[in-house]
């Protein structure tokens, strides 16, 4: 019996249209669609913080590059990641690399239902992708002072770092430079609403994550 | 058009009834990290160090515009503040402007951009909420000048939100004029294409400017500005001989 049906987290769902211009579902066919001539050899799928990265220079800077594309969507959770990547995004694309960032939007779920839905994912990649390698980013920190879903994020990070520690085609990097400072607070000059990062921001987090990437890239090119 | 009462009164509806979106309203914290009031809290303590010449105040649509270059081209060397916070509405905004977010500052220009995330209410009570905030700006800050940016179409076809944000446009359109001290800047023409879409090079979800799309907007409204200021009188100021 798969854990899927009682784990809201790793159930394939579609985003709601709730307020009636239905743009989730337009960023979905756009995704569709926009990858039908495209060769990436890197995906980037997730929330907005994958979405916002392909607004600043940063993207052209360094991931343009590596031949990268990205199916950010803001707001969206596990489960809508899983339900997209389910319903035709990966359905014309072979990239070598999917870097998946999803987690802080899943409000009401625990940590373990979360991990469970990132590790659906994972397996999702695997089975549309056999010869892809998953990259997951931790879940960032949030909020200007220590808080719940702080220790939520965290122990999701534990947790799939965990799960992932025995497979050979998925790993967790953690991609905070040290957000937090010495009094817990978060800076306005790194996540610009305590959630979503500055491009300050994201050059620290970009910075080693695309060296990490490009290795990544070499060690696939030679396999 | 709409009800002419609301021009006076944009607290209330026609039959006197509330007007919902006139309402100041704080965000409660249902996520669980606060960031809402953290925000507003940073407001509150940068008005007590800055001394703005033009305020931004409104929702994500203020706010992202900070994140992008155009701010540091054309709007920080006006000396503006960016008091934008994403998913605000009117009564969000309206609430921060009570509460402490106008305290010590004098600016001469306040942008005000707000109304696409009201979706409880309708375009006349949306349109009626923005006049609120125009209406308090002016009465807070005498001299202030107050322009309010029209609400941009959204969605990748044609909607009801669009059809929406072009009726709150067009009760704004008639009802800032009468203010005096406030008026209307439509940024939207060009970003809806003649077969009705959008594209994601200028909102890249349908909703949210792209670094291209704030390049077409900020164009214009900078102009405004610059020609506000400039014919706003500096106030006296002792000088070094």
């Amino acid at each position: 019996m798969s854990s899927e049906d009682s784990n809201p987290a790793a159930t394939p769902t579609p985003g709601v249209d709730t307020q009636g211009d239905g743009r989730w579902m337009s960023l979905h066919n756009h995704f569709v669609s926009n990858s039908k001539d495209k060769e990436p050899d890197v995906l980037f799928v997730g929330d907005s913080l994958v979405q916002l990265l392909y607004q600043f220079e940063v993207w052209r800077d360094l991931f343009s590059p590596l031949h990268a594309l990205n199916f950010g969507v803001g707001g969206d959770a596990t489960q809508h990641v899983l339900w997209r990547l389910s319903n035709g995004e990966l359905g014309h694309i072979s990239p070598k690399v999917v870097v998946l960032w999803v987690g802080t939007n899943n409000h009401g779920h625990t940590a373990e239902q979360i991990c469970g839905g990132i590790m659906a994912i994972v397996q999702l990649i695997k089975d549309k992708l056999p010869k892809a390698y998953t990259l997951v980013l931790g879940v960032l920190p949030r909020g200007k002072m220590p808080n719940p879903l702080r220790e939520r994020n965290a122990q999701v990070n534990k947790l799939v770092q965990e799960a992932v520690s025995s497979l050979p085609h998925a790993s967790l990097l953690n991609v905070d430079p040290g957000f937090v400072h010495s009094d817990g607070s978060i800076s306005h000059q790194d996540l610009y609403d305590y959630l979503h990062l500055t491009p300050q921001g994201y050059q620290a987090v970009c910075q080693p994550l695309h060296a990490h990437l490009k290795g990544l890239l070499e060690k696939q090119a030679e396999n | 058009m709409g009800d002419t009462r609301l021009i006076s009164n944009p607290q209330r509806m026609s039959g006197d009834e509330i007007n919902p979106a006139a309402v100041a309203q704080a965000v409660e914290d249902v996520q669980g990290d606060d960031r809402w009031m953290s925000q507003h809290t940073r407001f509150v303590q940068e008005c007590k160090d800055a001394e703005p010449e033009v305020l931004f105040i409104g929702d994500s649509m203020v706010q992202l515009m900070q994140q992008y270059e155009i701010w540091r081209e054309l709007f920080s060397p006006l000396h503006a503040l960016n008091f934008g916070i994403g998913g605000d509405t009117t009564c969000n905004v309206l609430w921060r402007l009570q509460n402490g977010e106008l305290d010590n500052i004098r600016p001469k220009v306040t942008v005000v951009w707000v109304g696409t995330n009201n979706h409880e209410h309708s375009a006349e009570q949306v349109a009626g909420g923005i006049l609120a905030i125009a209406q308090l700006l002016t009465s807070r800050l005498p001299k202030t000048k107050v322009v309010v940016l029209g609400l941009l179409a959204r969605g990748d076809g044609p909607n009801p939100l669009r059809e929406k944000n072009a009726a709150v446009n067009g009760f704004l359109r008639s009802w800032l004029p009468r203010l005096g001290q406030a008026q209307f800047l439509d940024v939207g023409a060009g970003f809806v294409h003649s077969d009705g879409t959008i594209s994601t090079r200028d909102m890249f979800d349908f909703l949210h400017l792209t670094a291209a799309g704030y390049r077409a907007i900020a164009k214009p409204l900078s102009d405004l500005l610059l020609q506000i200021l400039d014919e706003t009188p500096e106030e006296k100021r002792a000088s070094l001989v």
